[in-house]
């Protein structure tokens, strides 16, 4: 105990002197929050890109199938005529001919 | 816990806090500072987070403690853990009246136990949470930093008579 005494003794004077220290100013502590332009950037991006993808005009399909057919012409020559087309009304099959020829 | 209310809870201990930061950046005013300006900056942006409100004073301490000595760790200064480590004691540093002198002369985790008791009236359990160490552990620091700062106090007034 006598220990004790001598120790809080001690620091009693030890804090009567600390009180010549000065407390410095609560600081002004700034915290960073929620950063609201991040999402908002986002947003705007978006928004953005889809705008110009609404407008954007939409490509034709490509024809499904190229019809590719030997014609005379008035002439009497033979020409290759190329169609495209997305439908077929008839259709022979290239082997047709060696049935009713053969 | 509402940021207005923390802010006011941290306003009310920034006196003892500033002194506590002190003494673990070796009483440099400059550095309490700005290891309290982080800790602060720390709690208000919810790093660090109070669970038991009543636990306030040991969780500030705490959170100045780890601040202060990574803020001395990256200016390189360091201080042996070693239990048995004795600093030499300088008999014309050893001035009665030069309390914070005296107190750097205990090793490192002793002085930490004895400030948190005696300077700032913590309990032994509470000085154990704030340096996050075992109760026992505590107990020992305190009954062997208590009797080193008794011969320190008895040999610096032995000096002052003499001298």
């Amino acid at each position: 105990m006598a220990n004790d005494e001598l120790i809080r003794d001690f620091f009693l004077k030890m804090k009567a002197g600390d009180q010549r220290i000065p407390t410095p100013e609560f600081p002004e502590v700034k915290t960073g929050g929620f950063n609201w332009w991040i999402p908002l950037g986002i947003a705007a991006t978006l928004l953005l890109g889809g705008f110009f993808l609404m407008n954007e005009p939409v490509p034709e399909p490509p024809a499904d199938l190229i019809i590719i057919s030997l014609q005379e012409n008035e002439n009497q020559e033979q020409q290759l005529i190329i169609e495209e087309k997305a439908f077929i009304d008839t259709w022979e099959s290239t082997t047709s001919s060696l049935l009713t020829d053969f | 816990m509402q940021h207005s209310k923390l802010e006011h809870l941290l306003k009310t201990h920034h006196r003892e806090a500033f002194l506590w930061a002190r003494q673990c950046c070796y009483f440099d005013d400059e550095l309490a500072k700005d290891v309290l300006q982080q800790c602060y900056l720390k709690i208000l942006e919810g790093k660090a987070k109070l669970q038991h409100p009543e636990k306030i004073k040991s969780w500030l301490f705490s959170i100045i403690r780890f601040t202060a000595i990574d803020e001395l760790r990256k200016l390189g200064k360091t201080e042996s853990l070693e239990e048995n480590y004795d600093p030499i004691i300088l008999e014309d540093e050893l001035d009665q009246r030069n309390y914070e002198g005296i107190i750097q002369r205990l090793p490192l985790r002793q002085r930490e136990v004895i400030l948190a008791v005696f300077y700032h009236n913590l309990t032994i359990e509470e000085a154990a949470e704030t340096l996050q160490i075992t109760l026992g552990t505590a107990r020992t620091h305190y009954d062997r930093g208590k009797k080193k700062l008794k011969e320190l106090i008895l040999k610096s007034e032995t000096l002052n008579q003499h001298g």
